[in-house]
């Protein structure tokens, strides 16, 4: 089966060669003497014809590879009998070709299980004549063949042995072939991940040629043998004129006729592939470790082809590929990896952290005047011509044209408050307004108070609820940054109206709560969550009354060893002053009970009235509390009697003082901040007040308005300088300038009352809370320097020749 | 995910913000409040120019990397928040 055609081109050989008619010689590569590209002697063939010779028999089908008959060929006889059957042209490149042959070559590795090149090549080339019907002869170029027929013989005779050797070969490689099924395998993903390992070795050593050496050095040792040969070789050519032995004979070679043959191959796909090094690049390189690699070189493979290297972010090189071009990539997309990716990244918390940044951004853009004034920075001059009227700060190398040009203005900047002075007189101090921190939730609620954060001073803290009872609406604390005024950076909401919020000193991220219905909690401003972190709604003693207000102190334990130690402190309308420990929940102490006094007995609080006046309760509803700054164990208490009481956490039934001046509850009580004995109250009378710590009676009162004072600061700028908050105006007051009339009054819009004020603390800027759920932002300008004098004096200013009215 | 959501439509209710996309690394768009030629064409160019900002801050100093890009010009302002999967771009004109 398999011999005959051989057996057929053999006799065509052995015919043709006589006649000289150009075959070419089939030589199988013997298994035996391989090392894969070895040529047989005497057969000047090329040697990958050699190595991949293959028996062509057209029409046989691959099925039947394995009944090889010749029957079905169409062999042609010219008159000699000789076989001229023509051969095909074409004949396809086993290596490139077919599934099939790349399925059993496969198999027969996978039998063999070899992973070698050159063995490959071997088994390859011994399978090549099994594929009976599938190769053809390759012949590769136009290859010359001129042999001598001794040499036809030679390879005649060693092709006829091997037939028969091939047989059995063929024989058990069919049966192995049978035996042995492959099955289809699909290449997976996990295959493309996997490591493949590919091995190296050196092979044996090659030689391709070797043309030893013709020169021999004279000290060698054959080198007198050499030169007795070069002697001899000379005689000898010397000799051979005119000697017999050497006769002069032509010969003539036979020339084989040349036949051109042309083969096509396939186009020989090139690829560009460059890689920049960068330096990012090899550090990357050796930082990032292996498995995070591997990771993204699965990700890499799993999208598509045509994907431009060096868009692929997961790669670690830049690599550029000369298949890249943007539209097309963006074209020959892979759709259903971009699904999952948006989504992913939608989800992404890099995302919303970017975002976050975008916002303060675009913010910081918009409101960059505004920030900058706020900051105290020079503010970038917008290109503008209609702006010569504000007051923007410019630059300090255009100050000499600023001067020119705007006299009239002043300018806060430390640099010039040499000009301050001069022109003082001429602009009324006043609040600009910045700009107001507002959203949509915080529409229409009441702004009930405010706070700094301790640690970061662009954060505050902002308490919504209603103070009437009979407007109960849902509250709000929430925390704003001065860096995004349109949205809160924290929300968190409650079905209580809060009245009160402050910010920890000792751990500044925990923000304290009081609420319409009592309860004190405690967030933590780091988390979103709206659940407090703690809460005091199950305590046993909590609050039973709206908790007016809350505030962190830090209390020195001297006796018990420990530094300062930080509590909670919170006074409610049932008459207590609680002091709230965290320890494992909210544990709370009782500082004070306010006990009612009546408004004609001068008698320190802490005897129970028998008779008098029939009294709902003992309790005296407090409102506010101030602890001293500088000796924390003394504190104001303000209560909806109108009286301040001065109390000590020692004692906790009775007072130390009583200040009695005010007639409606008193909202607020502050002490000063530069003079310690001097503390400021406000109340629901209309009237401010402003105490010395020894007098019962008030020094100084205003009345300015008709309208409740609700809540009043002093300016951590200046001992003299204070701000009010009344339903209908803010007025800052400067006791230097006049205690009779406020320095600045700012007019509410109708409608909004304003209702708390903060002064911020390293900028002239004062915050305003009112009823709309707005806290404005106002800058205070062209405020009158403060005049450095000692702290006596500030006392005997304002105490001094000043009237005393009392209220 | 709302959240974000929130966020998107908050920046872009923003005073003179033009435009707002999210594209992922192969400029596909992943949320976009322009037409889909001007996002693509700006998700082409600004990926450029965003890799090469990249790869000149990490030239100068291996450990460092840039977080933000902004790019101002006659007309309005170009910001761009880069990471590996996306690009965040939004576009204002911060001129009142």
């Amino acid at each position: 089966m398999y011999g005959s055609p051989t057996s057929t081109r053999k006799q065509a050989l052995f015919a043709a060669s006589p006649s000289s008619q150009t075959r070419k010689s089939i030589s199988f590569n013997p298994s035996k003497a391989s090392s894969g590209k070895g040529g047989y002697a005497g057969v000047n063939q090329s040697r990958l014809v050699t190595s991949r010779t293959m028996v062509s028999v057209p029409e046989i089908k691959p099925a039947e590879k394995l009944n090889i008959s010749s029957t079905k060929t169409v062999q042609v006889f010219d008159v000699r009998g000789i076989d001229v059957t023509p051969r095909p042209l074409y004949h396809p490149d086993p290596l490139v070709g077919t599934a099939k042959p790349n399925k059993l070559l496969t198999s027969q590795e996978g039998s063999l299980g070899s992973d070698f090149i050159s063995s490959y090549s071997l088994y390859q080339n011994t399978i090549n004549p099994s594929m009976l019907g599938q190769f053809t002869r390759s012949v590769l170029g136009s290859s010359t063949v001129s042999k001598s027929s001794v040499s036809t013989t030679e390879s005649m005779t060693e092709d006829l042995e091997e037939p028969a050797y091939k047989r059995e070969r063929l024989a058990s490689f069919t049966d192995v072939r049978v035996l042995r099924t492959t099955p289809e395998t699909t290449i997976t993903k996990e295959d493309l991940e996997k490591n493949i390992e590919i091995i190296l070795t050196e092979t044996e050593t090659l030689k391709f040629f070797d043309l030893p050496t013709v020169m021999f050095s004279v000290e060698s040792e054959e080198a007198e043998k050499i030169t007795q040969k070069n002697n001899n070789y000379e005689i000898l050519c010397r000799n051979r004129l005119g000697n017999d032995l050497y006769v002069e004979r032509m010969m003539q070679t036979f020339n084989g006729a040349p036949k051109n043959k042309e083969v096509q191959c396939d186009k020989i796909v090139m690829e560009e592939k460059g890689i920049m090094a960068t330096a990012w690049d090899l550090y990357d390189s050796f930082n990032i470790p292996e498995a995070l690699l591997s990771a993204k070189q699965s990700l890499v493979a799993s999208r598509g082809n045509l994907l431009a290297n060096d868009q692929d972010p997961n790669q670690q090189d830049s690599e550029t590929s000369s298949l890249m071009d943007i539209e097309n990539v963006i074209l020959a997309k892979v759709h259903e990896d971009e699904e999952d990716n948006s989504e992913a990244i939608l989800k992404s918390e890099k995302l919303h952290q970017d975002l976050f940044f975008m916002e303060r951004v675009l913010m910081e853009n918009v409101f960059q005047p505004k920030l900058a004034a706020y900051r105290q920075l020079p503010v970038l001059k917008e290109n503008e011509p209609g702006e010569a009227e504000e007051s923007l700060e410019k630059e300090s190398h255009e100050e000499a044209d600023d001067e020119v040009k705007k006299e009239d203005e002043e300018e806060t900047e430390m640099e010039l408050e040499l000009e301050i002075t001069t022109e003082q007189s001429t602009i009324p101090a006043n609040l600009e307004r910045l700009w107001s921190f507002t959203c949509d939730l915080t529409k229409g609620l009441n702004v009930s108070s405010l706070s700094w954060n301790k640690a970061n001073p662009d954060l505050l803290a902002v308490g919504y609820g209603n103070f009437g009872f009979k407007e109960q609406r849902k509250g709000m604390a929430c925390c704003w940054s001065i860096k995004n005024p349109m949205w809160p950076e924290r929300i968190y909401q409650s079905s209580y109206g809060v009245t009160s919020v402050d910010f920890s000193i000792g751990t500044p991220n925990l923000l304290a709560v009081g609420y319409q219905n009592g309860t004190v909690a405690v967030y933590n401003v780091q988390s979103t969550n709206n659940i407090p972190v703690l809460d005091s709604s199950e305590s046993p003693h909590k609050h039973l009354g709206p908790v007016w207000q809350v505030q962190w102190i830090e209390q020195d334990r001297g006796t018990t060893g420990d530094d300062k130690r930080e509590i909670l402190v919170s006074i409610s309308a049932d008459g207590r002053i609680v002091k709230w420990v965290i320890r494992k929940g909210l544990d709370c102490h009782d500082l004070m009970r306010l006990r009612r006094t009546t408004a004609a007995s001068n008698k320190k609080g802490g005897e129970k009235e028998k008779k008098g006046e029939a009294l709902i309760s003992r309790q005296a509803p407090g409102m506010c509390f101030a602890f001293h700054p500088k000796d924390t164990n003394i504190y104001l208490v303000g209560t909806e009697e109108g009286l301040i009481h001065k109390c000590s956490c020692s004692y906790n039934e009775q007072y130390l003082e009583t200040y009695r001046g005010h007639k409606g509850p008193v909202y607020k009580v502050v002490w000063n901040p530069f003079c310690p004995d001097v503390f400021l109250s406000c109340s629901a009378d209309w009237g401010v007040m402003i105490w010395h710590q020894e007098t019962l009676k008030p020094f100084l009162s205003f009345y300015t308005t008709t309208y409740v004072v609700y809540d009043v600061a002093w300016s951590p700028n200046s001992a003299y300088i204070f701000a009010a908050a009344n339903e209908s105006r803010v007025e800052i007051w400067d006791l230097q300038i006049s205690t009779l009339d406020p320095l600045i009054v700012n007019v509410a819009n109708p409608g909004i009352k304003f209702t708390t004020v903060l002064f911020a603390k390293q900028t002239d800027c004062l915050l305003v809370g009112d009823s709309d759920g707005q806290v404005a932002v106002y800058e205070l300008k062209h405020m009158p320097t403060a005049s450095d004098t000692g702290r006596g004096d500030v006392i005997s200013a304002l105490l001094g020749p000043k009237t005393n009215q009392p209220g | 995910m709302t959240e974000v959501e929130e966020t998107l439509k908050r920046i872009q209710s923003h005073k003179g913000v033009i435009g707002t996309m999210v594209v992922n690394a192969e400029g596909i768009p992943i949320r976009t409040t322009l037409d889909n030629s001007t996002t693509v064409q700006y998700a082409g160019l600004l990926h450029q120019l965003t890799m090469k900002a990249k790869s000149t801050v990490r030239d100068i100093d291996p450990q460092n990397d840039m977080t933000f890009l902004r790019i101002r010009s006659k007309k309005h302002e170009i910001m761009v928040a880069p990471d590996k999967e996306y690009l965040l771009i939004v576009i204002q004109n911060p001129c009142e």
